[in-house]
């Protein structure tokens, strides 16, 4: 029995799994090369038939699975693949060379793809480029049809499959059986890779970036995955399974004693109304939002819509999206926030010395304005829903809120020249994730319907710490009190406006947060789904009068620890067996 | 048989969108349907034929359809390979 390890990683989606690893590979097949008698070069070429067959069946397999689950038209980029796996001139040119060489169809299909993927490298043209991960793709396919090697999927996955790869791929990653898939462990992969996200959205407990380690792993070996500590233990001894299964147990248990809670309504004991609703990112994860209780969606990141496939969205695409979307949440709203990624993700793949500072989120939109016209074109269309605010980020200037409305007010113009209904009354947001932004709020205000504040960034941007840097990390906290005087700040400026002031970070899902932001005033809480029904628990404890007492002296504290355990004494005090609620 | 020289005319040439567009559209005609340039054929149902001829804007190709609804198809792959359609 191998020793029991336990290998560090980056914790990309939160909670704890005991299970069997399912390994996940993507093995390299090995091309022979044999002569074939002339006789049998027939069968040679009906065996290559029916490979090309079983992959197309794959293939639109695979597309349907993606459309359907995270967007209609997102399996699309498969259609390449399957037109390339028909292609005419190599299957005619695979058939001849059989005959004509008198060799097997594996050494002649994979001469012949490597040949063409050759040609598509050599183009001057990106789109053809760019297929040549494609070509390959489905060379491999049709390969280990060939060669009668079973494509292992992560669709096998027997339930209570924790998944184990060096990688997943993108088209893979959406496949994930939440069913039967408990946990996920790789070698690559970071907080935002599509494995990532998908784990987050179903809720699976993963951890990524691991680095070699499943060469000493074997199908079916006990193995845990601890997305609170960041730690996935291989051939764990007896007494670390139990007390894995144990933690499991006790985090259920909490879990169905909140589920009453989700039916509550959100206000404090003194009857004032705070809306509790979701972060999401997926279509899939509105049932989530629905399950927690949340009362409308606080922030959908359109990201994944440009991440999920190939370049960018196309309106049709985005529209379908957002429309399904407003009519699901309907009659609640629905924030939808524009594009907040680096501009290298769909311009070009310069390499920036600092991302987080550099040409990201609206900077990109308003550079590139007719990709951002299609985007609040899209949005705008699906407004008819009459449930549908659109949210700006990374503001950080006057000028950039200026030109944002000035294009949002054109697309409007356009539309009404066409003859396109929208909601012309769609309220219109910032994000208030900067501090340049969180001081600007009395001059912002004005010009926008609300604010969100992005706690996340505004505490990153503050502070000036990455979070993903193990050597600092400990310095990010939201409890600092510099990001306090700014949330207060904006509120404030908020308020003096007449318009609400919402907060969608991790903040918000915190049940020490809660009675410091409902006494700065807070009108939405958005959060992600699962820690919705642990907020109305707080918040029903409340009282306005008390909260504003609390949120009064929490600003005179000097560090975040002093902010923290006067925050705990009181949450506490108010509402005792907290704690085992907060793990 | 239908026999035509034919001037490229799309903006990015017989590139990506236009070339699949034209794969597609080819695909439905019964006829079979056949490129040459600079003394090259392809098989126009082809992604692959089609993307080894490089054809840019302003290149001259021969489009060439043979059977029962050549003229059909002929007119129909000419607007694409014009960038009309």
């Amino acid at each position: 029995m191998p020793k029991e390890k336990i290998l560090h990683g980056v914790p990309a989606s939160k909670g704890v799994a005991v299970g069997k690893a399912f390994i996940y590979e993507i093995k390299k097949t090995e091309i022979f090369q044999t002569p074939i008698l002339s006789v049998y070069l027939k069968d040679e070429v009906s065996r290559f038939e029916k490979a090309v067959e079983k992959t197309r069946e794959e293939l639109k397999k695979i597309k349907e699975q993606i459309n359907r689950e995270i967007g209609e038209d997102f399996g699309q980029f498969l259609n390449a693949q399957i037109m390339m796996l028909e292609d005419e001139t190599i299957i005619e040119s695979v058939k001849q060379r059989i005959f004509n060489e008198k060799k097997n169809v594996e050494y002649i299909y994979n001469e012949v793809i490597s040949e063409y993927a050759k040609k598509l490298g050599e183009s001057k043209n990106a789109y053809f480029k760019e297929r040549v991960v494609d070509i390959y793709d489905v060379g491999e396919r049709v390969l280990k049809n060939l060669l009668g090697v079973s494509h292992t999927s992560v669709l096998e996955a027997p339930p209570g499959s924790i998944i184990v790869a060096r990688d997943i791929p993108p088209s893979e990653a959406t496949l994930i059986n939440p069913k039967n898939v408990v946990g996920i462990a790789m070698e690559l992969g970071g907080r935002t890779s599509h494995t990532a996200i998908t784990a987050r959205a179903f809720e699976i407990p993963a951890i990524l970036g691991i680095g070699e380690f499943i060469n000493k792993v074997q199908n079916g070996d006990d193995i845990i995955v601890d997305g609170e500590r960041g730690i996935v233990i291989i051939h764990p001894g007896s007494g670390r399974i139990s007390f894995y299964e144990e933690q499991k147990k006790k985090t259920q248990q909490i879990a169905k004693a909140l589920l009453p809670a989700c039916e509550l309504s959100p206000e404090t004991r003194d009857g004032k109304r705070i809306d509790i609703s979701a972060n999401i990112e997926f279509f899939a994860e509105v049932d989530h939002a629905v399950k927690y209780g949340a009362v409308g969606i606080g922030l959908f990141r359109t990201e994944f819509l440009y991440l999920a496939r190939r370049g960018s969205p196309s309106e049709e695409e985005q529209f379908k999206v957002y429309n399904a979307l407003a009519k699901k949440v309907r009659p609640h709203p629905v924030i939808i926030r524009t594009y907040d990624l680096g501009g290298d993700k769909i311009f070009s793949d310069y390499h920036e010395a600092n991302p987080f500072l550099g040409w990201r989120a609206i900077r990109v939109c308003l550079q590139e304005t007719d990709f951002f016209k299609t985007q609040i074109r899209a949005i705008l269309r699906a407004s008819v829903n009459k449930n549908i605010k659109i949210m700006f980020p990374m503001i950080s200037t006057y000028e950039e809120i200026k030109r944002v409305k000035l294009i949002f007010n054109e697309v409007k113009q356009e539309l009404k020249s066409k003859k396109i209904e929208f909601d012309d009354s769609i309220q219109l947001g910032i994000m208030v994730e900067t501090p340049s932004a969180a001081l600007m709020g009395p001059l912002l205000a004005p010009e926008v319907d609300f604010f969100s504040i992005g706690s996340n960034d505004l505490t990153q941007y503050t502070l000036a710490v990455d979070r993903g840097n193990e050597r600092i990390s400990q310095l990010f906290d939201h409890f600092h009190p510099a990001v306090l005087k700014l949330i207060k700040e904006t509120i404030t400026a908020g308020h003096n406006g007449n318009i609400w002031v919402g907060l969608c970070g991790e903040l918000a899902g915190d049940p020490l947060a809660i009675p410091l932001l409902v006494g700065l005033g807070i009108d939405e809480l958005s959060m992600s789904p699962s820690s919705i029904p642990k907020a109305k628990l707080v918040l029903r404890t409340l009282t306005i009068a008390h909260c504003q007492e609390i949120a009064q002296e929490t600003l005179n504290f000097r560090t975040a620890l002093e902010v923290k355990k006067f925050l705990n004494r009181v949450v506490r005090k108010k509402f005792p067996g907290i704690e085992d609620l907060m793990k | 048989m239908i026999k035509e020289t034919i001037t490229i005319l799309n903006e990015n040439g017989l590139h990506a969108l236009p070339a699949s567009r034209f794969v597609k559209l080819a695909e439905k005609f019964k006829s079979r349907v056949e490129l040459i340039k600079d003394g090259v054929k392809v098989n126009g149902k082809s992604i692959m034929g089609i993307l080894t001829l490089a054809c840019e804007k302003g290149a001259k190709v021969i489009l060439v359809c043979n059977g029962e609804d050549e003229k059909e198809a002929f007119n129909a792959l000419r607007q694409i390979l014009e960038g009309q359609d």
